[in-house]
């Protein structure tokens, strides 16, 4: 009678429930509170919500600087906060992170106009609701508030085969991903080409773009056709046939029995 | 050929195998007018021996542990030699399976098998149709993928309307609050242990019954369509001008199940994602809902009715009243005729329940 009594509570202490375990999300208080904010202050937590950084998960303090996770220290200048970051300081902030394009960028025309009415990032990829970069951010509208629109032109073309093979990729991707084919290794391959594609632009060289773009669209040709899966459905298409010639031979022989 | 007929004597001699031959050739006879809807039962055991094979091999490789589950099935996927085969065919068979279940249940309700001797074939048979569903809805969660986890999330939360017991009934199956990590431990020993156990001894119950009782005629191409069964003694149902159950039956087996595998084939190959749709291939991520969260389709019809009443309680309630009718059709039909023509409210109300659990199906679906 005990065995059978020790039984039972060791069953029961197995499937009672252990105490919860659940990851807790931490709170980040800079968009707790700007996004309870209206107009000009809670605008950029609801521009953020909505950007590539907040998708990545980098969040204010990452350009402002301070403790999103401490309420009462956030803005504290002792927690390196920091405000609005001034113009010249945005090359070296973005560039913490994109540090093969700061450096294409330091070396441009771009960069050498900084501190003199030249752009900086957000010029063109705007501040909170910074989204994937496109071949379209290179427009009329964002170029010809300080320039003319010809070399841009120039550029932009001949980025535009790369960033289509690109695109394609990108899609085709999905599709395997939809087929449930593992894509990291080929994700991060093609993160790695966009990149390099992307960070180009910031040479504003177009000798050294068209160079560069020729041996990558020869490197994105090697993954024409990835994933084919015409042997897969040939092979299926031959078994089913068996199958069924099996299910005929069988009755054919039934048939004579009966 | 002389080599063979020694090993066969040789076999012969030591476990009587000419006897138990000769008894499936000559004395275990079939009816006469046996239909090919009696052999989806062997269809039925060749599916479930392809998902113990199946399931034993992604065992190989599978790894119950929230962080890599789903890394795991994708190696099996990607990285072993015909793992995406030996998934697919897991994956789909156990949908399969379930059709196969449902269409053997049919068979039996509208050729009146179910009948008095045969009220325990009948029971075994529903519950190997609710353990075939456990063992489908504890293996869904097993690739911890977006669906899975929150069509688990969904389904284990509607325990939770039970009065009393509901919210204690959710935390001993989760493990915890929340489907997590025991969750999958739990649902992981239920799919590899407990349940396929739980299926092989009532399979091994289901066909002792039916070799006890014999095979039941069906009720097609005879002028008396009744059930014969007197109840008074124990009787083997025989019949003397029946066929034999080897090679006929056997042969008529083996059209069924190439027929079968056919269509599974047809399926993996061809049309896989109507099974596996593309967010199963998203790993689960507790803290990102999907807009449309909807079970399998086997479970369409019970997600639906809980949506048609205003509390969950009374879903529930109509679903068990439901089951448990079933469940004990035999004992509540106590009619004798057999054949579906001849007994109309049967068919007609049978084929309304068939036709509404479809409709709750597609409604389920598009809801």
């Amino acid at each position: 009678m005990k065995q059978l009594l020790f039984a039972f509570l060791l069953v029961l202490s197995l499937l009672s429930a252990p105490p919860a375990t659940a990851a807790v999300r931490p709170v980040d208080v800079c968009v707790t509170c700007h996004g309870a904010l209206s107009a000009r202050l809670g605008m950029p937590a609801k521009l953020w919500k909505a950007s590539i950084h907040a998708e990545h998960g980098v969040s204010c303090n990452a350009c402002h600087g301070g403790d999103p996770m401490d309420g009462a220290n956030s803005m504290s200048p002792a927690r390196g906060f920091r405000g609005v970051p001034i113009a010249t300081e945005i090359p070296t902030i973005c560039g913490g992170c994109h540090m093969g394009i700061a450096k294409y960028n330091a070396a441009s025309p771009h960069g050498k106009a900084l501190g003199r009415g030249g752009p900086t990032c957000v010029t063109c990829h705007g501040s909170h609701g910074v989204v994937k970069a496109t071949i379209d951010q290179i427009n009329r509208k964002n170029c010809t508030p300080c320039h003319g629109f010809e070399s841009a032109w120039e550029i932009r073309n001949a980025m535009l085969k790369t960033d289509g093979m690109l695109k394609a990729i990108e899609d085709r991707i999905i599709e395997l991903k939809n087929q449930g084919i593992l894509t990291d290794t080929l994700e991060k391959r093609l993160f790695a080409l966009r990149n390099q594609s992307h960070s180009l632009f910031h040479t504003l060289n177009i000798d050294l773009i068209r160079q560069e773009s020729a041996h990558l669209q020869a490197e994105l040709e090697k993954n024409n056709g990835i994933g084919n899966t015409g042997t897969g459905l040939s092979i299926g298409a031959l078994a089913v046939g068996w199958a069924l010639l099996a299910a005929l031979l069988f009755y054919l022989i039934k048939k004579n029995i009966d | 050929m002389d080599f063979l007929k020694q090993l066969y004597d040789w076999v012969d001699v030591r476990f009587g195998v000419r006897e138990v031959v000769d008894e499936k050739r000559s004395g275990h006879l079939l009816p006469p007018n046996i239909n090919a809807w009696y052999s989806l039962g062997s269809v039925l055991l060749v599916i479930f021996c392809l998902q113990i094979v199946t399931g034993l091999l992604l065992m190989l490789y599978y790894v119950p542990d929230i962080d890599k589950a789903f890394g795991s099935v994708a190696f099996i996927m990607e990285e072993i030699p015909l793992g995406r085969l030996i998934r697919l065919f897991h994956a789909v068979g156990s949908s399969m399976m379930l059709l196969v279940i449902l269409l053997h249940m049919f068979s039996v309700l509208f050729m009146g098998s179910y009948k008095a001797p045969r009220e325990l074939h009948w029971l075994t048979g529903f519950f190997l149709l609710l353990l075939a569903m456990g063992i489908s809805l504890t293996g869904y969660l097993l690739p911890w993928n977006q669906l899975s986890f929150w069509a688990t999330t969904v389904a284990t939360d509607c325990v939770s309307s039970i009065p009393f017991v509901g919210s204690d009934l959710v935390e001993l199956l989760r493990g915890g609050k929340q489907v997590g990590f025991h969750t999958l431990g739990r649902f992981y020993t239920l799919h590899v242990g407990l349940l396929p156990a739980s299926i092989v001894v009532m399979i091994g119950t289901h066909l002792f019954l039916i070799r006890r009782t014999g095979v039941s005629t069906p009720p097609f191409g005879l002028e008396d369509t009744t059930n014969q069964w007197q109840g008074d003694k124990f009787v083997c149902k025989d019949h003397p001008d029946g066929i034999p159950f080897f090679p006929n039956f056997v042969l008529q087996d083996l059209i069924s199940i190439s027929l079968y595998l056919a269509c599974l084939m047809m399926f993996v190959f061809f049309f896989p994602n109507l099974f596996i749709p593309s967010t199963s291939y998203m790993p689960a991520n507790p803290l990102v809902t999907p807009s449309h969260i909807k079970p399998e389709w086997y479970f369409l019809a019970n997600y639906q009715t809980l949506k048609l009443f205003p509390s969950e309680i009374v879903g529930l309630t109509v679903q068990a009243i439901a089951m448990t009718f079933l469940a004990l059709l035999p004992f509540i039909d106590r009619g004798t005729e057999k054949h579906p023509l001849k007994r109309p409210t049967f068919t007609l109300t049978a084929i309304g329940c068939i036709l509404l659990w479809i409709g709750l199906t597609i409604w389920g679906l598009y809801s």
